[in-house]
């Protein structure tokens, strides 16, 4: 029982933070800030692909 | 940060120089919990297309790609103040949408000759243009039908307000002509940059509505059919899709391009299916036709962008070929009959009934939203959401099977916007004061993309007939997919001058009036 009543809580304690975490980046906007941060990385790494351009 | 409808100063989200906002909209703690729980959904779908390897790789070699790392901003944009049914009504669609894109792109991706490689799924793949009525792929339930411009050009305006900048350029220095709609440019500039997914067992093409439409289809269809091996016919739909004598062709139009995909697929025509789907068509129909009498009334319930956007997927691109869209349908009923019989208001305060005409900005979808915010304006309806309601014939007989081809002509000549940009005088002139008058407006947003032709040239014969009937026509320009010639706020600033001259109002939300997202997704 013992050992039940502590997986639970554990179960508890991960479901917590797992919601103060994600509810944090949603709250704060971080996911479309640190994508924001990677976009330019992405634009450089485009220009360097060589492409067959023509009409 | 409060729970009521219109507590917040909406403009303080936005950061100066900033891509994205400071931070997400407390709306009190049910409707917080329900966006974030819609939110983790986003991320999951998203979570799940990054977890297959080919979509990685596709990240990395299609530029048009970057700009899906603002999937769930294009969400918040629409959802800027919305609380209880309209923030439900606004992710139903959103979501769904986001969900449909990302499987597009998956099988895009999986058949791709660069990516997936995937020959025997390609070999049951029909291409079709982003802006094309879908209703000859409704009896062919074993084919994908697929569009490569869907996501390249179309949802990625969406998503970034720059997105098409760099294959306009593109299209520009091989010498095509600067002043032709950005839209197909952008889409044909992806061709040219050698940045469209290669796949299919053939293609169809219509001649949507314009010049620039014409030239985009001819420029990437060359590359397609001469270098790619992949066969293309022309859906030639008339222009005169009111007019009794046109009808024979366009029904002859339609035999021609199922004979064209039974040739290259090798699949026959499944008349079943047809039939299923045209019952689903029917039903948006029903929905759609539900929502539009609401908004006919002092309380409007499914308007604005959650109209336009959705009735433009669900209408053209999806025609009754997905199951999902009906029970969305259904769900996005529900909520507007539950907020109706409650009498409830999207913002705090209603002070003009606009009829939004002519065709959008795409880089500003989420324009409509802020119309309500910041003025008090309600989009009751738009031109792109005022397209056929002509119910489908549903039973497999030998008569309505030669009905069902007539029945998918009528579809195709009346795809969204050339139902309107085409067709007459009375299509786009006439039928637009029927709606000011149907729906009790007291003012017309008038788009005026600058690039198209087809509209520039009854700019006089609007304003006359709002001179003589009494209506507040406010203009407003811009160039489609391209914010670098009309900003974003040079758009707002057009209603701002208005509101405050015309009308001598002062806006609801002043902290909307002017924003700083010059720079912003």
């Amino acid at each position: 029982m013992m050992t039940f009543l502590h997986i639970l809580k554990v179960i508890a304690i991960v479901i917590a933070a797992l919601f103060a975490l994600t509810f944090t980046v949603y709250i704060f906007n971080l996911d479309m800030k640190l994508t924001a941060a990677i976009e330019p990385w992405l634009l450089k790494h485009y220009d360097k692909i060589d492409r067959d351009q023509h009409l | 940060m409060a729970k009521q409808v219109g507590a917040d100063r909406l403009g303080d989200f936005y950061k100066e120089g900033s891509k994205v906002r400071k931070r997400r909209e407390w709306r009190g703690l049910a409707d917080t919990m329900y966006d974030y729980s819609r939110w983790l959904k986003i991320m999951m779908t998203l979570g799940k297309f990054v977890m297959k390897p080919r979509n990685v790789k596709a990240m990395f070699r299609y530029r048009w790609m970057a700009n899906y790392l603002a999937v769930p901003m294009m969400v918040d944009r629409h959802t800027q103040g919305l609380r209880g049914e309209y923030l439900r009504i606004c992710h139903e669609e959103q979501d769904l949408v986001i969900d449909d894109v990302a499987k597009l792109l998956d099988s895009l991706f999986r058949g791709d000759r660069r990516i997936g490689n995937d020959k025997k799924f390609s070999d049951k793949v029909v291409l079709v243009d982003e802006n094309e009525m879908t209703a000859v792929m409704m009896g062919f339930p074993t084919l994908k039908c697929l569009s490569r411009e869907t996501p390249s050009t179309y949802v990625s305006v969406l998503l970034n307000q720059y997105a098409a900048c760099h294959y306009i350029d593109v299209a520009q220095e091989f010498g095509l002509a600067g002043d032709v709609c950005p839209m197909p440019e952008a889409e044909a500039g992806v061709s040219i940059d050698d940045d469209a997914p290669v796949l299919g067992a053939c293609a169809i093409q219509c001649n949507t509505t314009c010049d620039g439409s014409l030239l985009g289809n001819g420029v990437i269809s060359q590359r397609l059919e001469h270098e790619d091996g992949i066969p293309v016919f022309q859906l030639a739909a008339p222009l005169r899709h009111r007019e009794d004598d046109v009808q024979e062709y366009a029904a002859q139009e339609i035999r021609n391009a199922i004979a064209f995909i039974e040739k290259h697929t090798g699949v026959k025509w499944d008349w079943d299916a047809y039939f299923e789907c045209a019952k689903r068509v029917n039903y948006a129909t029903e929905c759609r036709q539900e929502w539009l009498e609401m908004n006919r009334t002092p309380y409007p319930q499914v308007f604005g962008s959650n109209l336009a956007l959705y009735t433009e997927t669900n209408y053209m691109a999806i025609c009754g070929r997905v199951a999902a869209f009906e029970k969305a349908d259904r769900k996005i009923t529900k909520l507007a009959r539950q907020a109706y019989a409650k009498k409830k208001m999207a913002a705090k305060e209603y002070r003009h009934r606009a009829i939004v005409w002519g065709v959008q900005s795409h880089y500003y979808m989420d324009f409509l939203v802020w119309l309500l915010n910041c003025w008090g304006i309600v989009p009751l309806t738009d031109m792109l959401s005022m397209v056929s309601t002509k119910k489908l014939v549903t039973e497999d007989t030998p008569e309505n099977r030669e009905q069902a081809i007539y029945d998918m002509a009528w579809l195709t000549e009346n795809m969204i916007m050339r139902n309107r940009t085409h067709g007459g005088y009375k299509v786009l002139l006439d039928e637009l004061w029927e709606f000011v008058e149907m729906f009790n407006a007291d003012m017309v947003i008038l788009w005026e993309h600058m690039s198209c032709k087809a509209l520039d040239g009854m700019h006089g014969l609007f304003e006359e007939k709002a001179r003589e009937k009494g209506i507040n026509l406010v203009w407003v320009t811009h160039d489609l997919f391209d914010p670098r010639i009309i900003s974003r706020q040079g758009v707002r600033d057009q209603i701002n001058s208005y509101m405050r001259t015309v009308f001598n109002e002062e806006p609801i939300d002043p902290s909307l009036e002017v924003l700083p997202d010059d720079k912003s997704w």
